[in-house]
Parts: C-alpha cells; structure tokens; sequence
C-alpha cells in the first residue's frame, strides 16, 4: 500500500506526543509496551517524546523494529522563559535530526547544573533547528496565551518561533480535564489557521489504559514529594506565562492521557472542530476542520519516520579513530594500520614463562596460537579495539592502580601478551571462540577490574586519553523495586512516615510486582499482618510501579568509546561524580554500535593494593612482594585454602564456598578455576558436583562417554564444567568447528533451544561415526547442561585474585586484614573479619588517637595493650566437643601463619567512628600525637559528638594509662564489683557475672592495689569534653559573638582558650574518678554503637550464664558431634542468605559468630513457618537444629547418607529447627530464672515477631517454584534476601531496645 | 448564580455517553444540547472500602471471621480503580414543553454507573 494512500484514512492515527516511562516518575508504560499497542492498533508509526531526555530512544527504535512499525523520535523539553516555564516537543526529522536533539538535550543538561532540572531557551533550540520541528502544545507559551484567551500574546508568541527560524507547528490536544477543555483545543487550532503554520492532532500521551492514569497520578505526587490530592501538585510545576496553573497535562486529573486508537482520535478531532463551528468559522469548516488536522498529523508523520540505519547508525561498529591520540585517514587505511600494529605489539611481547610449560612444544603451541587469534581479529575487524584496551589498561597501571581483566577476554592469547591479562589461556585450555568469533555480530567486551578506591580515577585516565567528545560513562536507571514502589505510593496516600518504613522494610529486596504473592508465600511475611484491606490499595498500585525508571544513575562500570561524532548519537548529561553520562544504557551502546568498555571497581583489588601499601610501609619496601610475579603454586596458600580459612579472601569466604573447598581441597590455579566454577546454579542443577568430587578423591573412576571426548572431558573427570568443554564437544562430535559451536551453546541455553538443536546435532554426530547410545549420553548432559555451565575463561580471571588473596592472607596477615577491614570487600560485616583476625593470632588493637590511622593500620602489639582479659585469650579446648561450661583452654587452632609475625596486630581506623567526617579525620592523624585531651582538642578540632565517640571507645586511654601494672583497659575494681544501672542500657545481661559464670572467667581483680593517682575514667573524660566545648563556645562568642553551638570544628580558631584552659584547670574542674568508669558491658556498647562492632569483649560473653545453662555447643566443637545429633548453638547473625538450591526450595541460610568461630546455618522451608520472622528479626541467635555433615563421600545434599566419613576432608552444618533470640531468653533468665527460660523456649513465645505467637499465620500454599527448561526448580524467593536492613553493621539501637518489644519488623534499623 | 445538590438523579444516556434525558426529584428533563463536558478522576485513594461485595474494613474489625483471605488481595480493588473518572456533563435542559430551559450540572460515576446532579444554574 502507498504512504500517500494509507495517510489520512480515519482508520489511521499516529501518536506524536508520547511519554514512556524513561519519563521518569511521569510515565507508565515502557517503549517495548507503548509499541506493542500502537503496532496492535494499525498504527503505521509511533513517536517517542520522553520528557528531558532520550533514555527510552534506542529501545522504541529496537521495539519498533519488532513489531514492524516505523520510529519517530523527539523530547519534551521544559523550555526557560524570562519570566516562566514552558514545555515544547521537539520532533527530529533525518540524520541531521537525530544529531541536533542529541545536541540540544545534551544543551538543556548542561544548564541543569546545581541540581536545577534541565531546560532550554528558545535561541538555543533556534540553534539547533537543523532537522527540528517545533512542537507548540498547551504547555508552551503560545498553548498558555490561548488557554488565558490571550490571542494577542499567543500571536506574538508564535510570530517569534517563526522569526528565530525554527519550523513551528501547533500540537492541539484535548484532554476534557476542565471545563471549556474542548473550547481551548479549538482556539489552538484556529490559530494555527489564521497564522498559516501546520497543526497536528495529539493525544500527549503517557499511560497504555485509561485505568493507568491511577498510577501517573501517583508519579506525579512523588515527582513533587506532596501527597496525592495536594494543590501543591499544581502548584509546583513551573508557573506559567500567564500566572495560570497549567502545564500541559503534567499533572494527571483524569484519564484521557492514554494511547487511544484511531477512531478515538478522530472523534476528538470531530469534537474540535465542532466548538471551532460554534465559536468562530461559522458552518463552512465542520468536518473539513477534523479531517485537515488528521492529514496534517499523518503527514507530518510519515516526514518524520526514522531509518534505523541511514539516520541513527545502527548496525555499524563506531570505534575511535585515534588510539590515544595517534589519527589515521580512512577508515579501511585506518584498519590495516590497527591490524600491522597489533601484530606488531604480539611479536615483540614476551609473556613471562611459568613453570610446567616446557620449552620449543610449547612455543610454537603460542605461536600458533597468535596467528589463528590474528585471523580472527583481522576478519572481525576489532584490531583497533583491542589495541584501545591495551592502551588504556597500560595507562591506568601506569597511574599505579591495579588492573585485572575480567569475563571471557581472558580466553584470548592476544589479550595475554598485550599485558592486559594474566593469564595464559594456552596454560589453562582457554578458547578464543569463547569471547570472539567471525560469525558472532556483536562486538567484544573486554572487561577490566580496578581498585574500587580509585576507580574514578582510572575513569579519569580514560577521559583525558581519549577526549569528551569520544569518552562518556553509561547509564543506567534504577527501577522501582517492592520497598521503593511501596514507600512512594505509601508517602502519596498520606501514610505516616514511620509506618511506611515499617511496612517497606518488612518486605526482602524483591520486585514490586512480586509484592502480593510474597505477602501471601513468605513466612516471615504472613506473620507481619500486612495482608491488610487497608493497605490493599498500597500493595496493588506498588505493584503497577515494578521496574518504572525513577532515576539516572551512572552505571558501576560501563563506558563507552567511539570517534568524534559521539555527541551527534547520543546526548549526555554531567553524572553526580562529574563524568559525561551517556543517555545510552548497556544495551543501547550494543545497539549504536559503541564500544563498551567495562571499568568495574572492585573492593579486593583496592584491599589487596592497600596491603601492600601496608607491607612496604612496616617491613620495607624490598619486602612488598609483586601480586602478578608470585609463584601460583604455593603449597602453604593452598593448605589453607583447604582448611576453609578463608573469611576476607575473594570469592572463596562465603558458607557454601567454604563447604565446597573443604571438599575440593585445591591444590593449583585449575583447581581454584575448577571451585569457582563449580559454585554456580547451573553445576548445583546438573548435580555436576558429586560425582566431580568422587573421582577426585578417587572414589569413583572417571568415565568419558567415548574415547574421542576424553582430551575434552580429562581435566574434570569426565563431568562438563566449562562452557569450553561443551564447545569442544560440539566440535568433535559434529565437526562444526569452535566458532559454530559457540553459537550452538548460546542457542541451547534459550527457552527452546535443546528441543530444536537435537536433531541437527544427533544427525552431524552419527554421520561421524557415534553410536546411538554415546549420542544420548551426550545429548542429555548437553541438554541438562542448558546455559548454566560456566565460562572457564570467567572462572580462570577470578581465580588470580582468589590465589592473591588467598597467598596474602597465608604470608602477610596481619597487613592482609587491615586492608581487607579498611576496604571491606567481601560479605560478611566487620565483626567476622576481626573475629577471624584474633582467632588468627592477630590481636586487634582499639582505636586510639595516636595511633589510629585513615585505614587499618598494623602496628606491633605491646603488651600491655593486650591484657589477660582480651577476647583474643583463649577460650575453649577444640580436642573434644566444646560446652560452654567448659572454661580454660589452649588457642584455637588455624591462625593461618600466627607464628610468622606474633607480634602484629591491626589497629582500629578512625573512620570506623559513626559520623567523623573526612576532614576530621585528616586534621586528627596530621596532629598526632596529642599529649592530652586539651590538646587534642584544640588541634584536631573535631566536633563534640565525635570527640565523645573518640572518649567512650577508649581512643584516650593510651594518654592516661593507669599506674601498676594492671592496663588502661582493665575495668576498675571498685565499680566491677558494685556496679550502678546504666541509663539506656536496658538489657543490662549480666554485666555483674554471677558466681559459676564459666563461659570466660572475668578478671578477678586483685583487690588490695596499690594506691597509685588514678587516672580519668573515660566518664570524666566525657565531662571533660563538655567543658572544653563550652569553654571554646564562649571563646568563640566573644570573637564573633553568634556563632556558638555545639561544634568544636571551627575553622580557623588558631588559639581558642588563650591559654586560660590548661590541662590542670580542666584536672581541677573534673578530677579523675570523679565518675565511675563504663564497666565491660557499657563499654561494648559503646564499641557496638559508634564502631559497628565489638572490640574489648565478645558480646556473647554477656550471656554467659544462660548459654552454659543450656549446654551450647560452639563452632569449635561441631566437627565432633554426630551426624545428625540435636544441638544447640549460639551467635550474633552474620550473614543470612537464600540462594539458589537444586530442590528448588527455598532455603535459607545464615551465619553465626559465635567469638571461636563460626556456625554454618540451614532453615528448610518446612521450619521457616515458625523460625523465618525471628531468624530475619533477630541479632542475636540461639538455634536448636541437626549436625550435618557433608564431605568428598557426600553427595552434598542435605541428609543424604554418608559414604565414607574419613575420606576426604568434611563441611558440619546445623540443619535449624527452631530459633530464639537471646536477649529475650535472657530477660527470662534475669527475672524468673532458668528453669522459665526452658518454659519459655518449649513455648517458642519469646522474641521477636509478636504477631507470631502460637502459629497464627494459617500456612499458605508453599511459592511455587519456577522451572526452567533443564528441569532445574527454583524457588521464586531465592536470591531476594531477607527482610530488613543489610546485615553489614550491627543494629546500632542494639543495646537500647528492650529485648521483648524490639521485635517490630524493622527492628534492624538502618 | 447556581445551588449546589449532589443528589441522585436517573439519567438515560446515550451511546457515547452524553445524556438524553434524566428524572430529578419525580420530574422528567430532556437535554437540549451539551455546554461543557469534562472529567476529573475520583479521590480514589481516600476510599477505603474495599471492592462491592466484600465486607468493609469496619465491618472485618467488628468480625473477623469476615475477613476472608481473597479480602487481602489488592486483585480484587482492582476493578473498581479501572474506571476512576467522574464524567462532568454541564446541560441546558428543560422538564418538557413550555418550561423555559436551565443549565444543569449532571456527573456519572463511572465505576459505580452511577449519576448525580451537582447543581443547577439559574
């Protein structure tokens, strides 16, 4: 059919104002959605016109591809006036088109600076007007003159859009949404008559359905922050011209925003023109009015189509012309320079040899290698690609930042000696096909990880290399997710605040539209009585929000390079950290053809270079050893490993990854390879891991389907680990060769694949001679195996680190833990690391103002900062199961090399004091050391509430050391004998131990000391601190009387007391031991509360006296128990987890420390009903549960039967029945005794979740779990975590809840 | 000058929505011709009473056993925020030959198909 026919029928309309939700907090409907109907509805095109930006444009142009309708694409911009705001809709016409909207979005960006929203003028939009139609809707200062029945300002209004050049068309829409609507709509178009300029029909779109407008309306209250209903809705978008109230449709009263179809459209027209017959043409236009404005609208429509190819470059790669600076002409010129390059850089690299390779075989093995890699990248075109990279990993080592490649480029031989990888892929069986292939289209991601510290930095480096005009940062947007879509919709319908929170914060980070079903699956859920009618409303507009954009973020590693005309095909905005920000997301720079490169920070990169820093600074800097030179075979290192000592080591601390590599035990960088890749859904669904581990230990031979498949299969024992193995199984029994096979993996991991491969793969396979039988041996491994399996390219990039890590911890610990504590990369909170450190050998040293650094700092450990007292003592005997009334006994076992540097230990940093800020810190560490609280005082100038943090946490104690030899950290006689209620601390657990108390014996001290002067307690330190405060205030007042207040951080104030405050004058106005010290349990709080962790004591300690009433075994004494044997445990929370399991369920995992180690949690959904709300609820733990015990023998899942207990080495899990939390047992305990306690635990009453009390939650059907195509079950929950805030520090309002009522849904608060 | 109503009124209209005729207190008006037409969503989220059927949250409080699982569904107050408008018809009409025409305020709820007059102009 020809455009001119189809133009203009009734039947036919196209929408050229439409918002998709890349409108952020405006509109609805994605432009995959928007597209679908528009396509549903015949329409030839659709435009997308989002509001400030061009987030959604190359999605609406993919969509439109799809659904075989053309794209037009625009913005709606808000337009600065003199005296108002406006919004006109620009509509790019052409190539030319597309660049000027970049051009101008990017404008409107660039004057948003300050936080100001993005707008443009008119004379910049005239400046850019090549290939722009102007649309002038109601919102535009023509659409508010007309609205005002100001003819005279409309006319001159749109006299000057025609006088600045710009081609000005009328946009006339009726929305009904107040009277004299239809009336004003007719105006509009009646003006665009009498000036002679077009006019257009439009339905300013910005929802699929009229029910929609429900949620828009929601956006638009939380777009203002007011609640729905608010005048303040109109009353905060930009004042008109004309001091109306309008904006165009920016605030949703009713309906009609929607993506009508024709008729409708055209009976809106019919409307129009009818009130244009009453108020002024009189009959003669009825109809022909109607029809002009509908052929007017098509035919500006089919002027504005876009092809994708010719006007947007999609389909073509846009590399940069210039690797750092160095230019070429043609672009086919510019190829073969790239190309002579490259092949110059490999020949002349000389990787470093390793041992095990030997000599000439394995050289020309290399130089075979090379050669078929630079075929490869010759066909593909990519040379200038990977000459980019190279140049830019050499420049940000250069810059001294440590840099690893990551992902699949890790299989490429030319990536090894171009030095942007480690790893030789010839060295470990990696596959080129892997990452790059003539047959693929898309282009390569070379992904570099850097010290997250510093990844800014290295973005920099990229910046000023390569130019603004050719560099930009991706995007990305944050979607609304259940907590976020629930608070927003929460805050519009006017719930209070803090009613909000604890509806949000009681759901787990899932999807918003997962909302209502985990209300009705959750356990701890159905016991939150939120499945209320009332919040009904809440939960179901939540849902409708799910995955809406509601804001710009820069994306944690993206950025894109190309040539010069970057800025034509994209627009950008300045990112919060001052980086060019790209409209373009992951996904579109694929689309544009941009090069993407990824950047990504990461925390153990900027740990390990920290360590060495620390390393160099204590030892010399000859002792630094070179992380990338070290000997990858270390049989210390690897020891270790198998022990499981491996909390702070990248990738390998979590529970189930220390399961794994007690079982594994590795020994060699393909080992680690072998874990990493392991410890992933897809070997876990495929129960890759079993019979993996038994032929490991020899329990079972390995078998290969055939003897043709054995060099593919051997480094694994016949089981598929590695998508190259299933690549080269491909290869040989089909003869597709590696690069088809590629594609063959990537097809059978999608939804139908398997079932349409099968034939061609069992046909090419018996052609080559394989029996029936081998073919389905092998197909149905291949088919389970699905895209689950793991790039061992990916696996071998992580491994590297893993070793580094794993060989720092084993040679430097004390170094590795202050730079795993400072840069805190790994999952667990801070706790367990300082746990693992003491337990380690490693005493932790408390903060201390002279010594305290910016990070964790290694320092020799003195004596007497380490008193007999320390948790670092030690606790339990490990030779027989551990009780807890079991009282003295030797260290612990396992300090991974204590003997090397005893002496060592880390100091606490003074960033971990809640609040200092970085210039506090700065100030403290440039005037170390300080003589006395005065003096610190007056050069640190830190603020009072830091000054008390420093003060409570025994950062003083150093400067007033008490006399004889007990230490500064020994709690004082006296009052550890009698000691007074502290205010606030409510639950007080037995901060007096009680006779038999034989968890850890307190000091006994001796009571007959020597009458030396004692010291200052740090509560006269504390007074002390006030009294400087009030002294510098009044100095201050008199200087500039005014600015007093509660902060000691002036600014200048080089002399504050003029020398009238004296450390005697302050000794005079408060004596030492005026007041009485903290005792040990006030000063954990105080360590729990400023620090986020406990420093002088374990907190368990407190507890003492209830544990060993009720025979708790620790971690320590776990291996000894018998399988399946009922135990109690004990423990702060440390970590909770659901991740992805076989069975399908959902499992939760969790974590506990319990001061000797930790104890490895699993809760079955079949308990979850009774234990998921104080499981998720509760800090600190007792848990009754099983031994489990799973090793080598063991298939590894839960309760199956032990084959042989004493092969290989062996994982304990306690398999959780029931939980309670300890401060309420321990309330029990105080008021009614033991015996109440054991009352109360048969009960299960006491806790946390009031709302749970005897079952109430009737048991809903369990969530059904998703099954994918590999008939791999899993549960729809898993992955979401638990409900609350991240288990990352401890609850900060720990010690202040009373311990019966803390049990709101949130009582982890943030 | 106009007084305000907002009482039911039955209203017959047409297949686009515009009414014909309506009965107001006992009397029968024919629409003479439409003078403004608008619409304006509900205030929605001020209702509290769940979907037609179902028992109200004051009535759930009184008995529980009222308040059956579905109840906690959002599912079902769906429906009723499909259709949120209120339809706004400002009429000239008149109760029949030889009374002079007025202006009236007719609204339609959408949802709940039902009409009231809002008021009427003198």
């Amino acid at each position: 059919m020809s455009e001119s026919r189809r133009r203009g029928t009734a039947s036919e309309f196209t929408h050229l104002h439409v918002a998709s939700s890349y409108s952020l907090r405006f509109g609805t409907a994605t432009p995959a959605a928007l597209v679908a109907r528009a396509a549903e509805l015949g329409m030839p095109a659709l435009a997308l016109t989002d509001r400030d930006g061009l987030y959604g444009a190359f999605k609406h142009v993919q969509a439109c591809a799809e659904a075989g309708i053309k794209p037009i694409l625009g913005a709606d911009l808000a337009l600065r006036l003199p005296q108002a705001r406006a919004r006109v809709t620009l509509l790019a016409e052409g190539r030319q088109g597309w660049a000027s909207l970049c051009r101008l979005v990017t404008a409107a960006h660039a004057a948003a600076a300050g936080g100001a929203s993005p707008a443009v003028t008119a004379e910049q939009i005239a400046q850019h007007s090549a290939g722009l139609i102007v649309l002038l809707g109601p919102a535009s200062d023509v659409g508010q003159a007309v609205a005002a029945r100001r003819s005279d300002l409309a006319r001159r209004a749109l006299d000057r859009w025609l006088g600045l050049g710009c081609e000005a068309v009328i946009e006339v829409v009726d929305h009904l949404d107040a009277p004299g609507s239809t009336h004003r709509a007719a105006r509009m178009a009646e003006l665009a008559a009498q000036r002679g300029t077009g006019a257009v029909l439009a339905n300013a779109v910005r929802y699929l359905e009229p029910a929609d407008s429900v949620v828009a309306q929601v956006l638009d209250a939380a777009r203002h922050l007011v609640p729905l209903g608010s005048p303040a809705v109109t009353a905060r978008e930009p004042a008109d011209a004309l001091g109306g109230a309008r904006d165009g449709g920016a605030h949703a009263r009713n309906s009609r925003a929607f993506l009508a179809d024709a008729p409708t459209m055209a009976a809106i027209a019919t409307r129009i023109a009818t009130a244009l017959g009453d108020t002024a043409l009189g009959d003669t236009a009825l109809g022909g009015t109607a029809r002009a404005l509908l052929r007017q609208t098509a035919e500006l429509a089919s002027r504005l189509c876009l092809d994708p190819v010719r006007d947007l470059g999609i389909g073509r790669h846009h590399m940069p012309e210039a690797t750092g600076g160095r230019r070429a002409g043609s672009s086919r010129a510019m190829a073969q320079e790239a190309t002579r390059e490259l092949r110059i850089r490999c020949e002349s690299a000389r990787p470093p040899r390793r041992p095990g390779l030997s000599g000439r075989r394995a050289a020309r093995t290399a130089r075979d290698r090379m050669e078929h890699e630079l075929v490869i990248i010759t066909a593909t075109g990519t040379a200038s690609y990977f000459l980019t990279v190279a140049d830019i990993a050499d420049r940000i080592r250069a810059r001294g930042i440590r840099c690893a490649i990551r992902g699949s480029g890790a299989g490429s031989y030319v990536n090894h000696l171009l030095g942007i990888s480690a790893i030789n892929p010839v060295e470990h069986g990696l596959l080129m096909e892997r990452f790059l292939s003539p047959i693929r289209t898309t282009l390569p991601d070379i992904d570099l990880d850097v010290e997250s510290a510093r990844r800014l930095e290295a973005y920099q480096v990229i910046f000023d290399a390569y130019g603004e005009e050719r560099t930009a940062c991706v995007s990305m947007m944050e979607t609304y997710r259940a907590r976020s879509a629930i608070r927003d919709v929460a805050a519009a319908m006017s719930l209070p605040p803090d009613e909000i929170g604890r509806i949000a914060k009681a759901f787990p980070h899932i999807r918003a539209r997962h909302i209502t079903s985990a209300l009705r699956e959750l356990p701890e859920l159905k016991a939150s009585n939120l499945a209320t009618p009332q919040l009904a409303t809440v939960f179901s507009i939540a849902e409708k929000l799910d995955g809406l954009p509601r804001h710009v973020a820069m994306h944690p590693c993206g950025i894109l390079l190309s040539d010069a005309t970057l800025r034509d095909r994209t627009a950008m905005q300045r990112s919060a950290e001052g980086f060019a920000l790209s409209h373009l997301d992951k996904d579109d720079a694929e689309i544009a053809g941009v090069i993407k490169l990824d950047v990504l920070g990461v925390r153990m990169q900027s740990a390990m270079a920290y360590t060495i820093t620390e390393i160099a600074r204590t030892e010399g800097d000859e002792s630094a050893p070179d992380l990338d030179a070290i000997p990858r075979d270390d049989a210390p290192t690897y020891a270790m490993i198998s022990q499981a000592k491996t909390l702070g080591c990248f990738q390998i601390e979590s529970p189930g990854q220390r399961e794994l590599v007690r079982k594994l035990a590795p020994a060699s960088v393909d080992d680690l390879i072998v874990d990493i890749s392991l410890f992933r859904p897809g070997p876990v669904s495929s129960d890759m891991i079993s019979p993996f581990l038994r032929t490991r230990h020899g329990l079972q031979a390995p078998s290969f389907p055939h003897e043709r498949l054995r060099a593919a299969l051997a480094e694994t024992g016949g089981v598929v680990v590695y998508h190259e193995q299933v690549l080269r199984i491909l290869d040989e029994m089909t003869g597709c060769g590696l690069d088809e096979a590629d594609l063959v993996r990537r097809h059978l991991s999608t939804e139908h694949g398997p079932r349409r491969t099968e034939p061609w793969f069992r046909a090419a396979a018996r052609r080559r001679g394989y029996d029936r039988r081998v073919i389905d041996r092998v197909w149905e491994v291949l088919a389970a195996f699905g895209g689950f399996g793991f790039c061992k390219a990916h696996a071998a990039a992580f491994a590297i680190p893993v070793y580094q890590s794993a060989w720092l911890k084993r040679h430097h610990p004390a170094a590795f833990y202050a730079g795993v504590l400072t840069h805190d990369p790994g999952m667990y909170p801070k706790r367990v690391i300082v746990a693992d450190a003491r337990l380690s050998g490693i005493p932790v040293l408390p903060l201390d103002v002279n010594t305290s650094g910016d990070g964790w700092k290694v320092q020799e450990d003195l004596p007497p900062t380490l008193p007999a007292d320390s948790p670092c003592a030690p606790l339990l005997p490990d030779s027989r199961p551990a009780r807890l009334a079991v009282s003295p006994s030797s260290p612990p076992a396992g300090a991974p090399s204590a003997a090397a540097v005893p002496q060592l230990g880390v100091r606490v940093s003074l960033r971990e004091v809640k609040g200092i800020s970085d210039a506090e810190v700065e100030r403290i560490v440039a005037g170390q050391p300080y003589a006395s609280l005065r003096d610190f005082w007056e050069r640190a100038r830190v603020s009072r509430p830091i000054a008390e943090r420093l003060v409570l946490t025994g950062a003083f104690d150093s400067l007033y050391p008490a006399p004889g030899p007990a230490s500064s950290s020994a709690p004082q006689p006296a009052l550890e004998l009698t000691p007074e209620p502290a205010p606030g601390a409510v639950p007080r657990p037995s901060a007096n131990p009680a006779p038999g108390f034989g968890f850890l014996s307190a000091p006994v001290p001796d009571p007959v000391l020597p009458p030396a002067p004692a010291p200052p307690t740090r509560r006269d330190l504390l007074a002390r601190v006030g009294v400087l405060d009030r002294a510098a205030s009044r100095a201050s007042g008199r200087a500039s009387a005014g600015s007093a207040g509660s902060s000691g951080a002036g600014e200048e104030a080089p002399q504050l007391f003029d020398g009238a405050v004296t450390d005697d004058w302050l000794a005079g106005l408060v004596p030492p031991g005026q007041l009485r010290d903290l005792d040990p349990a006030e000063r954990v709080a105080a360590e729990l509360d400023i620090l986020g962790f406990d420093v002088s004591r374990h907190v368990l300690e407190f507890y003492g006296a209830l544990l060993a009433g009720l025979d708790v075994v620790r971690s320590t004494g776990l291996a000894r128990c018998r399988p399946g044997e009922t135990v109690l445990v004990a423990g702060v929370k440390v970590a909770t987890q659901t991740p992805a399991v076989r069975s399908g369920q959902r499992i939760i995992f969790a974590t506990l420390d319990d001061a000797v180690g930790l104890v490895d949690l699993a809760f079955f959904e079949s308990v979850q009903e009774r234990c998921a709300a104080r499981l998720f609820g509760s800090w600190l733990l007792l848990v009754r549960g099983k031994v489990r015990r799973s090793g080598a023998g063991t298939g590894g899942a839960p309760g199956s039967a032990l084959v042989r207990p004493d092969a290989a080495p062996v994982a304990v899990t306690v398999n959780g029945a029931e939980c309670w939390d300890i401060p309420a047992l321990e309330e029990v305990r105080v008021s009614q005794g033991m015996p109440a306690v054991r009352a109360a635990m048969t009960a299960g009453d006491t806790g946390v979740a009031p709302g749970l009390t005897g079952g109430q939650g009737s048991p809903g059907p369990p969530a059904q779990p998703m099954i994918y195509g590999t008939g791999f079950a899993l549960s729809p929950w898993a992955e979401a975590g638990g409900p609350g805030a991240a288990l990352k520090h401890a609850p900060r309002n720990f010690w202040h809840a009373s311990p019966g009522s803390s049990g709101q849904t949130g009582t982890a608060d943030e | 000058m106009s007084r305000v109503y907002r009482e039911p009124a039955e209203v017959q209209a047409r297949e686009d929505g515009r009414p014909a005729r309506f009965v107001w207190r006992g009397r029968l008006y024919t629409v003479r011709s439409i003078l403004e037409h608008w619409a304006v969503n509900r205030e929605w989220w001020r209702e509290t009473d769940p979907a037609p059927g179902g028992a109200s949250p004051r009535e759930i409080a009184a008995q529980p056993e009222l308040a059956q699982p579905e109840l906690a569904q959002p599912e079902l107050a769906q429906p009723e925020l499909a259709q949120p408008e209120l339809e706004y018809w400002r009429v000239e009409a008149s109760a029949g030959r030889g009374f002079p025409p007025g202006t009236y305020e007719l609204c339609h709820d959408v949802a709940a198909d039902a009409w009231t007059l809002r008021r009427v102009v003198d």
